[in-house]
Protein backbone atom coordinates (compact mmCIF):
# COMPACT_ATOMS: atom_id res chain seq x y z
CA UNK A 1 0.00 0.00 0.00
CA UNK A 2 2.74 2.72 1.07
CA UNK A 3 4.47 1.93 -1.94
CA UNK A 4 1.51 2.19 -4.29
CA UNK A 5 1.25 5.57 -3.05
CA UNK A 6 4.71 6.20 -3.23
CA UNK A 7 4.46 5.71 -6.76
CA UNK A 8 1.15 7.91 -6.77
CA UNK A 9 3.25 10.34 -5.45
CA UNK A 10 6.64 10.19 -7.86
CA UNK A 11 3.87 10.13 -11.09
CA UNK A 12 2.11 13.09 -9.92
CA UNK A 13 5.32 15.32 -8.84
CA UNK A 14 7.22 13.88 -12.04
CA UNK A 15 4.14 15.13 -14.09
CA UNK A 16 4.17 18.64 -12.21
CA UNK A 17 7.62 18.81 -12.62
CA UNK A 18 7.36 18.14 -16.76
CA UNK A 19 4.22 20.60 -16.85
CA UNK A 20 6.91 23.80 -15.75
CA UNK A 21 9.12 22.91 -18.24
CA UNK A 22 9.57 25.74 -21.17
CA UNK A 23 10.30 24.25 -24.59
CA UNK A 24 13.44 25.68 -26.05
CA UNK A 25 13.54 26.27 -29.67
CA UNK A 26 17.31 26.21 -31.17
CA UNK A 27 18.01 28.40 -34.56
CA UNK A 28 18.69 25.09 -36.51
CA UNK A 29 15.17 24.11 -35.68
CA UNK A 30 13.84 27.87 -36.57
CA UNK A 31 16.07 27.65 -40.00
CA UNK A 32 15.02 24.07 -40.43
CA UNK A 33 11.26 24.56 -40.27
CA UNK A 34 11.13 27.00 -43.58
CA UNK A 35 9.75 25.37 -46.70
CA UNK A 36 11.02 26.50 -49.71
CA UNK A 37 7.74 28.50 -49.84
CA UNK A 38 8.65 30.28 -46.69
CA UNK A 39 5.72 28.54 -44.94
CA UNK A 40 6.64 27.32 -41.61
CA UNK A 41 6.16 24.55 -40.89
CA UNK A 42 3.61 23.09 -38.54
CA UNK A 43 5.47 21.61 -35.88
CA UNK A 44 7.42 25.22 -34.88
CA UNK A 45 3.95 26.36 -35.69
CA UNK A 46 2.27 24.23 -33.10
CA UNK A 47 4.69 26.34 -30.44
CA UNK A 48 2.63 29.75 -31.47
CA UNK A 49 1.25 31.45 -28.47
CA UNK A 50 3.27 29.26 -26.20
CA UNK A 51 6.17 30.47 -24.02
CA UNK A 52 8.98 28.71 -24.95
CA UNK A 53 13.17 29.53 -24.27
CA UNK A 54 15.51 30.63 -27.23
CA UNK A 55 18.93 31.40 -26.52
CA UNK A 56 20.79 33.86 -28.46
CA UNK A 57 23.00 37.02 -29.02
CA UNK A 58 21.07 40.75 -28.32
CA UNK A 59 21.60 42.52 -30.62
CA UNK A 60 19.86 46.06 -29.80
CA UNK A 61 18.27 47.43 -33.12
CA UNK A 62 15.53 48.79 -30.80
CA UNK A 63 15.61 51.75 -28.45
CA UNK A 64 17.85 50.94 -25.44
CA UNK A 65 15.53 50.33 -23.15
CA UNK A 66 15.33 46.86 -25.10
CA UNK A 67 11.63 46.82 -25.46
CA UNK A 68 12.67 45.74 -28.74
CA UNK A 69 15.18 43.90 -29.90
CA UNK A 70 17.13 41.22 -32.24
CA UNK A 71 17.99 38.03 -31.38
CA UNK A 72 20.52 36.11 -32.98
CA UNK A 73 22.30 32.82 -33.52
CA UNK A 74 25.67 34.89 -34.08
CA UNK A 75 26.85 37.63 -32.02
CA UNK A 76 26.97 41.05 -34.33
CA UNK A 77 29.83 42.34 -32.85
CA UNK A 78 33.55 41.04 -31.92
CA UNK A 79 35.95 39.64 -33.59
CA UNK A 80 33.42 38.13 -36.52
CA UNK A 81 34.22 34.29 -36.07
CA UNK A 82 31.18 33.17 -37.67
CA UNK A 83 28.93 34.13 -40.54
CA UNK A 84 25.72 36.77 -39.75
CA UNK A 85 22.16 35.45 -39.91
CA UNK A 86 21.49 37.02 -43.65
CA UNK A 87 17.54 35.76 -43.44
CA UNK A 88 14.63 36.36 -41.57
CA UNK A 89 14.39 32.64 -40.38
CA UNK A 90 17.69 33.31 -38.26
CA UNK A 91 16.80 35.94 -36.32
CA UNK A 92 13.83 36.34 -33.86
CA UNK A 93 12.37 39.85 -33.42
CA UNK A 94 11.73 40.43 -29.27
CA UNK A 95 9.17 42.59 -27.96
CA UNK A 96 10.18 42.91 -24.12
CA UNK A 97 8.07 45.26 -22.07
CA UNK A 98 9.93 48.58 -21.10
CA UNK A 99 12.30 48.73 -18.55
CA UNK A 100 14.26 44.90 -19.37
CA UNK A 101 16.99 46.20 -17.41
CA UNK A 102 20.50 43.77 -18.17
CA UNK A 103 24.39 44.71 -18.12
CA UNK A 104 24.05 44.33 -21.99
CA UNK A 105 27.68 42.10 -23.11
CA UNK A 106 27.53 41.78 -26.99
CA UNK A 107 29.45 39.01 -26.57
CA UNK A 108 27.52 37.01 -24.26
CA UNK A 109 24.50 34.28 -24.79
CA UNK A 110 21.14 34.76 -23.28
CA UNK A 111 18.40 33.06 -22.43
CA UNK A 112 14.88 34.93 -23.54
CA UNK A 113 11.75 33.44 -22.74
CA UNK A 114 8.37 34.99 -24.05
CA UNK A 115 5.07 33.69 -26.03
CA UNK A 116 6.08 32.52 -29.38
CA UNK A 117 5.04 33.46 -32.46
CA UNK A 118 5.90 32.33 -36.28
CA UNK A 119 4.81 33.56 -39.42
CA UNK A 120 4.80 36.88 -41.95
CA UNK A 121 3.92 39.58 -39.79
CA UNK A 122 4.04 43.39 -40.51
CA UNK A 123 4.70 45.60 -37.65
CA UNK A 124 4.37 48.93 -38.20
CA UNK A 125 7.37 50.42 -36.01
CA UNK A 126 9.79 47.14 -36.53
CA UNK A 127 8.53 45.96 -40.23
CA UNK A 128 8.28 42.58 -41.54
CA UNK A 129 9.05 38.95 -39.37
CA UNK A 130 8.75 35.39 -39.21
CA UNK A 131 10.03 34.83 -35.88
CA UNK A 132 8.82 36.83 -33.06
CA UNK A 133 9.25 36.72 -29.09
CA UNK A 134 5.89 38.52 -27.47
CA UNK A 135 5.98 39.63 -23.57
CA UNK A 136 9.68 38.33 -23.50
CA UNK A 137 12.04 38.81 -20.66
CA UNK A 138 15.56 38.14 -20.53
CA UNK A 139 16.59 35.21 -18.08
CA UNK A 140 19.83 35.03 -17.78
CA UNK A 141 23.21 34.91 -19.12
CA UNK A 142 25.86 32.84 -17.83
CA UNK A 143 28.04 34.91 -15.00
CA UNK A 144 25.74 38.21 -15.83
CA UNK A 145 23.89 39.97 -13.45
CA UNK A 146 20.27 40.62 -14.16
CA UNK A 147 18.00 43.35 -12.44
CA UNK A 148 14.19 42.37 -12.53
CA UNK A 149 13.52 45.48 -10.64
CA UNK A 150 12.35 47.80 -12.53
CA UNK B 1 -4.19 63.06 25.92
CA UNK B 2 -3.89 60.95 23.53
CA UNK B 3 -0.29 59.06 23.55
CA UNK B 4 0.41 60.92 20.25
CA UNK B 5 -0.05 64.23 21.49
CA UNK B 6 2.32 63.32 24.16
CA UNK B 7 4.60 62.14 21.91
CA UNK B 8 4.65 65.44 19.77
CA UNK B 9 4.87 67.11 23.21
CA UNK B 10 8.21 65.69 23.81
CA UNK B 11 8.99 66.55 20.60
CA UNK B 12 8.35 70.00 21.70
CA UNK B 13 9.94 69.91 24.57
CA UNK B 14 12.91 69.94 23.16
CA UNK B 15 12.43 71.42 20.28
CA UNK B 16 16.44 72.34 18.84
CA UNK B 17 17.42 68.84 19.58
CA UNK B 18 14.07 67.71 17.40
CA UNK B 19 14.29 69.78 14.96
CA UNK B 20 18.29 69.16 14.42
CA UNK B 21 17.65 65.39 14.63
CA UNK B 22 14.81 65.76 11.51
CA UNK B 23 17.19 67.87 9.91
CA UNK B 24 19.91 65.20 9.96
CA UNK B 25 17.05 62.15 8.81
CA UNK B 26 15.95 65.25 5.98
CA UNK B 27 19.88 65.68 4.61
CA UNK B 28 20.17 61.50 4.09
CA UNK B 29 17.29 60.64 3.00
CA UNK B 30 17.22 64.20 0.24
CA UNK B 31 20.54 62.68 -0.83
CA UNK B 32 19.14 59.51 -1.91
CA UNK B 33 16.14 60.99 -3.45
CA UNK B 34 18.16 63.36 -5.27
CA UNK B 35 20.68 60.73 -6.78
CA UNK B 36 18.14 58.11 -7.46
CA UNK B 37 16.00 60.62 -9.45
CA UNK B 38 19.22 62.42 -10.71
CA UNK B 39 20.72 58.68 -12.31
CA UNK B 40 17.53 57.72 -13.83
CA UNK B 41 16.65 61.01 -14.97
CA UNK B 42 20.37 60.78 -17.02
CA UNK B 43 19.78 57.25 -18.11
CA UNK B 44 15.90 58.24 -19.48
CA UNK B 45 17.45 61.51 -21.08
CA UNK B 46 19.70 59.01 -23.68
CA UNK B 47 16.58 56.36 -23.95
CA UNK B 48 13.76 59.41 -24.64
CA UNK B 49 16.94 61.32 -26.80
CA UNK B 50 18.12 58.49 -28.79
CA UNK B 51 17.84 58.40 -32.87
CA UNK B 52 14.74 56.54 -34.24
CA UNK B 53 17.32 54.42 -36.67
CA UNK B 54 18.99 51.28 -36.10
CA UNK B 55 22.11 52.38 -37.47
CA UNK B 56 25.07 54.60 -37.65
CA UNK B 57 27.79 54.67 -40.67
CA UNK B 58 30.33 56.87 -39.79
CA UNK B 59 34.45 56.46 -40.31
CA UNK B 60 36.51 54.57 -38.05
CA UNK B 61 37.15 55.17 -35.19
CA UNK B 62 34.94 55.50 -31.29
CA UNK B 63 31.58 54.19 -31.41
CA UNK B 64 30.98 55.98 -28.50
CA UNK B 65 32.38 59.18 -30.03
CA UNK B 66 30.39 58.93 -33.17
CA UNK B 67 27.08 58.37 -30.99
CA UNK B 68 27.46 60.60 -28.57
CA UNK B 69 28.37 63.19 -31.32
CA UNK B 70 26.13 62.40 -33.96
CA UNK B 71 22.67 61.96 -32.22
CA UNK B 72 23.78 63.74 -28.59
CA UNK B 73 26.24 66.73 -30.23
CA UNK B 74 28.42 65.67 -26.97
CA UNK B 75 32.56 65.38 -27.73
CA UNK B 76 34.05 65.96 -30.83
CA UNK B 77 33.16 64.47 -34.59
CA UNK B 78 35.09 61.48 -35.86
CA UNK B 79 36.53 61.71 -39.13
CA UNK B 80 35.13 62.40 -42.47
CA UNK B 81 33.51 59.78 -44.64
CA UNK B 82 33.15 60.45 -48.39
CA UNK B 83 29.72 60.96 -49.71
CA UNK B 84 29.75 58.05 -51.72
CA UNK B 85 29.39 55.93 -48.63
CA UNK B 86 25.82 57.67 -48.91
CA UNK B 87 25.15 57.10 -52.04
CA UNK B 88 26.28 53.00 -51.70
CA UNK B 89 23.66 53.14 -48.63
CA UNK B 90 21.20 54.79 -50.69
CA UNK B 91 21.24 52.51 -53.32
CA UNK B 92 21.31 49.23 -51.56
CA UNK B 93 18.45 47.46 -51.72
CA UNK B 94 18.45 46.29 -47.88
CA UNK B 95 18.18 49.95 -47.03
CA UNK B 96 14.92 51.93 -46.59
CA UNK B 97 16.11 55.01 -45.42
CA UNK B 98 19.58 56.73 -45.40
CA UNK B 99 20.26 60.59 -43.95
CA UNK B 100 23.57 61.99 -44.56
CA UNK B 101 24.82 64.07 -41.33
CA UNK B 102 27.49 66.23 -41.31
CA UNK B 103 28.62 68.17 -38.22
CA UNK B 104 30.56 71.35 -38.73
CA UNK B 105 31.52 74.07 -35.78
CA UNK B 106 29.19 75.96 -33.95
CA UNK B 107 27.04 79.51 -33.12
CA UNK B 108 27.29 80.27 -29.35
CA UNK B 109 28.15 77.41 -28.81
CA UNK B 110 25.25 75.46 -30.25
CA UNK B 111 26.58 72.76 -33.09
CA UNK B 112 25.48 73.36 -36.47
CA UNK B 113 24.37 70.04 -38.34
CA UNK B 114 24.12 69.27 -42.25
CA UNK B 115 21.53 67.13 -43.49
CA UNK B 116 18.58 66.99 -45.74
CA UNK B 117 15.00 67.31 -45.67
CA UNK B 118 15.29 63.14 -44.68
CA UNK B 119 16.55 64.04 -41.51
CA UNK B 120 12.88 66.03 -40.32
CA UNK B 121 10.56 63.62 -42.66
CA UNK B 122 7.91 61.73 -40.23
CA UNK B 123 8.08 58.14 -41.23
CA UNK B 124 5.75 55.73 -40.08
CA UNK B 125 8.15 54.20 -37.58
CA UNK B 126 9.29 57.28 -35.82
CA UNK B 127 9.08 58.27 -32.74
CA UNK B 128 9.75 61.51 -32.83
CA UNK B 129 8.07 64.26 -35.13
CA UNK B 130 9.99 67.29 -36.02
CA UNK B 131 7.67 70.74 -36.27
CA UNK B 132 8.36 74.04 -37.23
CA UNK B 133 6.75 76.80 -34.87
CA UNK B 134 7.92 79.34 -36.85
CA UNK B 135 8.78 80.16 -40.23
CA UNK B 136 9.95 77.32 -42.81
CA UNK B 137 12.34 74.28 -43.23
CA UNK B 138 15.25 75.49 -45.16
CA UNK B 139 15.37 74.82 -48.84
CA UNK B 140 16.87 71.63 -50.62
CA UNK B 141 19.21 74.18 -52.46
CA UNK B 142 22.06 72.87 -55.22
CA UNK B 143 25.53 72.12 -54.60
CA UNK B 144 26.18 75.47 -56.78
CA UNK B 145 23.76 77.82 -55.23
CA UNK B 146 24.09 77.23 -51.65
CA UNK B 147 20.61 78.99 -49.68
CA UNK B 148 23.03 79.94 -46.11
CA UNK B 149 19.68 78.93 -44.66
CA UNK B 150 19.26 77.62 -41.21
CA UNK B 151 16.84 76.44 -39.16
CA UNK B 152 16.89 76.30 -35.63
CA UNK B 153 15.75 73.99 -32.81
CA UNK B 154 13.88 75.59 -29.52
CA UNK B 155 16.43 75.65 -27.65
CA UNK B 156 19.08 77.18 -29.56
CA UNK B 157 16.37 79.79 -31.19
CA UNK B 158 15.77 80.95 -27.67
CA UNK B 159 19.11 81.52 -25.78
CA UNK B 160 20.34 82.99 -28.75
CA UNK B 161 17.21 85.12 -29.29
CA UNK B 162 17.56 84.51 -32.75
CA UNK B 163 14.22 84.80 -34.72
CA UNK B 164 13.46 84.17 -38.35
CA UNK B 165 14.96 86.62 -40.68
CA UNK B 166 18.04 87.01 -38.61
CA UNK B 167 21.33 87.02 -40.05
CA UNK B 168 24.51 85.28 -38.15
CA UNK B 169 27.61 83.94 -38.30
CA UNK B 170 30.56 83.02 -35.69
CA UNK B 171 34.07 84.60 -35.81
CA UNK B 172 35.53 86.69 -38.39
CA UNK B 173 36.54 83.82 -41.16
CA UNK B 174 32.59 83.00 -41.08
CA UNK B 175 31.53 86.76 -42.08
CA UNK B 176 31.68 85.80 -45.66
CA UNK B 177 29.08 83.23 -45.23
CA UNK B 178 26.36 84.60 -42.86
CA UNK B 179 23.56 82.04 -42.43
CA UNK B 180 19.68 83.60 -42.20
CA UNK B 181 16.89 81.62 -39.97
CA UNK B 182 14.43 80.73 -41.60
CA UNK B 183 12.42 78.28 -39.32
CA UNK B 184 12.58 77.77 -35.59
CA UNK B 185 11.61 74.34 -34.95
CA UNK B 186 9.27 72.99 -32.24
CA UNK B 187 10.73 71.22 -29.20
CA UNK B 188 11.80 67.64 -29.26
CA UNK B 189 13.10 67.13 -26.01
CA UNK B 190 16.08 65.62 -27.42
CA UNK B 191 19.50 67.32 -29.10
CA UNK B 192 18.24 68.64 -31.75
CA UNK B 193 16.88 71.35 -29.62
CA UNK B 194 20.10 72.60 -29.37
CA UNK B 195 20.76 72.63 -32.78
CA UNK B 196 21.11 75.01 -35.81
CA UNK B 197 20.60 72.71 -39.24
CA UNK B 198 21.01 73.58 -42.98
CA UNK B 199 21.67 72.21 -45.94
CA UNK B 200 24.83 70.02 -47.30
CA UNK B 201 25.03 72.02 -49.93
CA UNK B 202 25.72 75.42 -47.33
CA UNK B 203 28.08 73.23 -45.37
CA UNK B 204 30.45 72.28 -48.34
CA UNK B 205 30.39 76.06 -49.06
CA UNK B 206 30.96 77.24 -46.25
CA UNK B 207 33.53 75.23 -45.43
CA UNK B 208 37.09 75.82 -46.86
CA UNK B 209 38.09 72.57 -47.41
CA UNK B 210 35.04 70.59 -48.38
CA UNK B 211 35.00 73.63 -50.82
CA UNK B 212 37.85 72.36 -53.00
CA UNK B 213 37.15 68.73 -52.56
CA UNK B 214 36.04 66.42 -55.34
CA UNK B 215 33.87 64.22 -53.34
CA UNK B 216 32.26 65.68 -50.47
CA UNK B 217 33.10 64.75 -46.68
CA UNK B 218 30.04 63.65 -44.80
CA UNK B 219 30.36 62.87 -40.73
CA UNK B 220 27.72 59.97 -40.69
CA UNK B 221 24.89 57.99 -42.01
CA UNK B 222 21.75 57.34 -39.99
CA UNK B 223 20.44 54.26 -41.81
CA UNK B 224 16.96 51.90 -41.21
CA UNK B 225 16.66 49.12 -42.72
CA UNK B 226 13.70 47.59 -44.85
CA UNK B 227 13.80 44.45 -42.77
CA UNK B 228 15.49 44.09 -38.98
CA UNK B 229 17.06 41.35 -40.08
CA UNK B 230 19.21 42.92 -42.35
CA UNK B 231 21.12 44.64 -39.90
CA UNK B 232 23.37 42.27 -39.11
CA UNK B 233 24.98 41.91 -42.28
CA UNK B 234 24.24 45.61 -43.10
CA UNK B 235 26.52 45.83 -39.75
CA UNK B 236 28.77 43.33 -40.61
CA UNK B 237 29.75 44.78 -44.10
CA UNK B 238 30.30 48.36 -43.07
CA UNK B 239 32.74 46.79 -40.52
CA UNK B 240 34.73 44.76 -42.49
CA UNK B 241 35.96 47.25 -45.05
CA UNK B 242 39.03 49.64 -43.56
CA UNK B 243 36.99 53.30 -44.57
CA UNK B 244 34.15 52.68 -41.96
CA UNK B 245 32.01 51.58 -38.89
CA UNK B 246 28.74 50.88 -38.38
CA UNK B 247 27.29 51.21 -34.95
CA UNK B 248 24.25 50.49 -33.34
CA UNK B 249 23.11 53.42 -31.43
CA UNK B 250 21.28 51.59 -28.63
CA UNK B 251 24.25 49.07 -27.89
CA UNK B 252 26.64 52.04 -27.07
CA UNK B 253 24.19 53.79 -24.93
CA UNK B 254 23.85 50.00 -23.33
CA UNK B 255 27.41 49.79 -22.81
CA UNK B 256 27.07 53.83 -21.38
CA UNK B 257 24.19 52.25 -18.68
CA UNK B 258 26.65 49.61 -17.92
CA UNK B 259 29.06 52.16 -16.74
CA UNK B 260 26.67 54.29 -14.57
CA UNK B 261 25.14 50.92 -13.15
CA UNK B 262 28.82 50.40 -11.61
CA UNK B 263 28.68 54.20 -10.46
CA UNK B 264 25.10 53.91 -9.43
CA UNK B 265 27.00 50.74 -6.76
CA UNK B 266 29.21 52.84 -5.27
CA UNK B 267 26.92 55.75 -5.09
CA UNK B 268 24.67 53.24 -3.06
CA UNK B 269 27.60 51.84 -0.47
CA UNK B 270 28.41 55.40 0.11
CA UNK B 271 24.82 56.42 0.57
CA UNK B 272 24.00 53.49 2.56
CA UNK B 273 26.86 54.75 4.92
CA UNK B 274 24.97 58.19 5.38
CA UNK B 275 21.68 56.26 6.41
CA UNK B 276 23.98 54.30 8.76
CA UNK B 277 25.44 57.17 10.37
CA UNK B 278 21.86 59.31 9.80
CA UNK B 279 20.07 55.84 12.45
CA UNK B 280 22.89 56.35 14.61
CA UNK B 281 22.21 59.96 15.30
CA UNK B 282 19.03 59.06 16.09
CA UNK B 283 19.27 56.53 18.10
CA UNK B 284 21.71 58.12 19.82
CA UNK B 285 19.36 61.27 20.03
CA UNK B 286 16.36 59.48 21.10
CA UNK B 287 18.70 57.26 23.39
CA UNK B 288 19.70 60.65 26.01
CA UNK B 289 16.10 62.05 25.33
CA UNK B 290 15.31 58.73 27.15
CA UNK B 291 17.46 58.81 29.80
CA UNK B 292 16.89 62.53 30.91
CA UNK B 293 13.00 61.91 31.07
CA UNK B 294 12.82 58.90 33.48
CA UNK B 295 12.10 60.88 36.24
CA UNK B 296 9.47 62.22 34.20
CA UNK B 297 8.36 58.09 33.00
CA UNK B 298 8.08 56.89 36.42
CA UNK B 299 5.96 59.88 37.29
CA UNK B 300 4.10 58.64 34.60
CA UNK B 301 4.17 55.45 35.65
CA UNK B 302 2.82 56.08 38.85
CA UNK B 303 -0.20 57.89 37.82
CA UNK B 304 -1.52 54.62 36.02
CA UNK B 305 0.46 54.73 32.72
CA UNK B 306 0.90 51.45 31.13
CA UNK B 307 4.19 49.60 30.09
CA UNK B 308 2.74 49.74 26.55
CA UNK B 309 2.09 53.61 26.60
CA UNK B 310 5.34 54.63 27.59
CA UNK B 311 6.73 51.98 25.18
CA UNK B 312 4.32 53.48 22.44
CA UNK B 313 5.14 57.02 23.12
CA UNK B 314 9.30 56.68 22.58
CA UNK B 315 8.55 54.80 19.32
CA UNK B 316 6.11 57.17 18.08
CA UNK B 317 8.46 60.11 18.99
CA UNK B 318 11.28 58.54 17.09
CA UNK B 319 8.77 57.79 14.45
CA UNK B 320 7.20 61.52 14.39
CA UNK B 321 11.20 62.78 13.78
CA UNK B 322 11.46 60.36 11.04
CA UNK B 323 8.14 61.50 9.54
CA UNK B 324 9.00 65.39 9.40
CA UNK B 325 12.47 64.52 8.04
CA UNK B 326 11.31 61.95 5.72
CA UNK B 327 8.71 64.44 3.88
CA UNK B 328 11.22 67.17 4.04
CA UNK B 329 13.73 65.17 3.17
CA UNK B 330 11.85 64.28 -0.36
CA UNK B 331 11.01 67.66 -0.84
CA UNK B 332 14.54 68.58 -0.41
CA UNK B 333 15.65 65.64 -2.84
CA UNK B 334 13.52 66.48 -5.41
CA UNK B 335 14.80 70.42 -5.24
CA UNK B 336 18.38 68.82 -5.37
CA UNK B 337 17.59 66.72 -8.54
CA UNK B 338 16.08 69.74 -9.82
CA UNK B 339 18.94 72.12 -9.65
CA UNK B 340 21.12 69.14 -10.55
CA UNK B 341 19.14 68.65 -13.50
CA UNK B 342 19.63 72.04 -14.66
CA UNK B 343 23.14 72.18 -14.75
CA UNK B 344 23.45 69.01 -16.06
CA UNK B 345 21.04 70.48 -19.41
CA UNK B 346 22.77 73.71 -18.91
CA UNK B 347 26.24 71.85 -19.84
CA UNK B 348 24.43 69.83 -22.78
CA UNK B 349 23.56 66.63 -21.04
CA UNK B 350 20.99 64.82 -21.40
CA UNK B 351 18.04 64.50 -18.65
CA UNK B 352 14.68 63.27 -18.86
CA UNK B 353 11.37 63.94 -16.72
CA UNK B 354 12.63 63.70 -13.19
CA UNK B 355 9.59 63.93 -11.44
CA UNK B 356 7.41 60.86 -13.30
CA UNK B 357 5.35 59.25 -10.36
CA UNK B 358 6.65 55.96 -8.96
CA UNK B 359 7.42 53.89 -6.46
CA UNK B 360 10.44 55.53 -5.06
CA UNK B 361 8.69 58.31 -2.74
CA UNK B 362 7.23 55.90 -0.66
CA UNK B 363 9.56 53.45 -0.52
CA UNK B 364 11.97 56.07 0.75
CA UNK B 365 9.21 57.33 3.08
CA UNK B 366 8.51 54.11 4.69
CA UNK B 367 11.88 53.12 4.92
CA UNK B 368 12.33 56.65 7.16
CA UNK B 369 9.46 55.44 9.20
CA UNK B 370 10.88 51.94 9.79
CA UNK B 371 14.21 53.09 10.54
CA UNK B 372 12.17 55.29 13.18
CA UNK B 373 10.85 52.73 14.53
CA UNK B 374 14.41 50.69 15.02
CA UNK B 375 16.10 53.84 16.04
CA UNK B 376 13.59 54.13 18.52
CA UNK B 377 13.47 50.45 20.06
CA UNK B 378 16.11 50.36 22.31
CA UNK B 379 14.78 53.39 23.80
CA UNK B 380 11.47 52.14 24.11
CA UNK B 381 12.58 49.06 25.54
CA UNK B 382 14.51 51.27 28.27
CA UNK B 383 11.68 53.60 28.88
CA UNK B 384 9.35 50.30 29.17
CA UNK B 385 11.89 48.72 31.82
CA UNK B 386 11.82 51.93 33.66
CA UNK B 387 10.98 51.16 37.62
CA UNK B 388 9.13 53.73 39.29
CA UNK B 389 10.90 53.07 42.88
CA UNK B 390 13.83 53.54 41.29
CA UNK B 391 13.50 56.80 39.61
CA UNK B 392 11.16 58.30 41.72
CA UNK B 393 13.44 58.77 44.62
CA UNK B 394 13.76 62.05 46.20
CA UNK B 395 16.53 64.34 44.29
CA UNK B 396 18.29 65.35 47.10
Amino acid sequence: MRAALAAVGLAVCSQLAHGDEIPRLTFAQLVDSIRANFEVTQTIKSYNGKEVEIQGFIIPAGPPDLSFFLLSRVSAMGNYCCEVPVGQDETVYVYAPKGTKILYDPLRVYKVRGAFEAGLHTDRTYGVSLYRLRDARVEEAAGAKIFKDR
Amino acid sequence: MTVLTVALKYLRGRLVASALTSLSVALGISLVIASVLLSRGIQQGFIEGTTDYSLLVGAKGSPTQLVLNVVFRMDLPTPNISYSTYQDLQNDPRVEVAVPVAMGDAYQGFRYVATTADYFAPFQWRRKTFAIADGRFFRADAREQPAYEAVLGADAARRTGLRVGDRFHEGEEMAEYPLTVVGILRSTNSADDRTIFFSLATYWEMNEVSRKMKIKPLTAVLVRPKRMSDLPGLHRGLNVVVETQGVFPSAVLLNIFNILSMVDEVVAIMLAAVILVVLLYLFVSMYSATLERKREIATMRALGARRATILEIVLLESCALTVIGGALGIAGGHGVAYVGASMLAGRAGPVGNLFVVGSLEPVVFGGAIALGALAGLLPAVLAYRTEVAENLAPLS
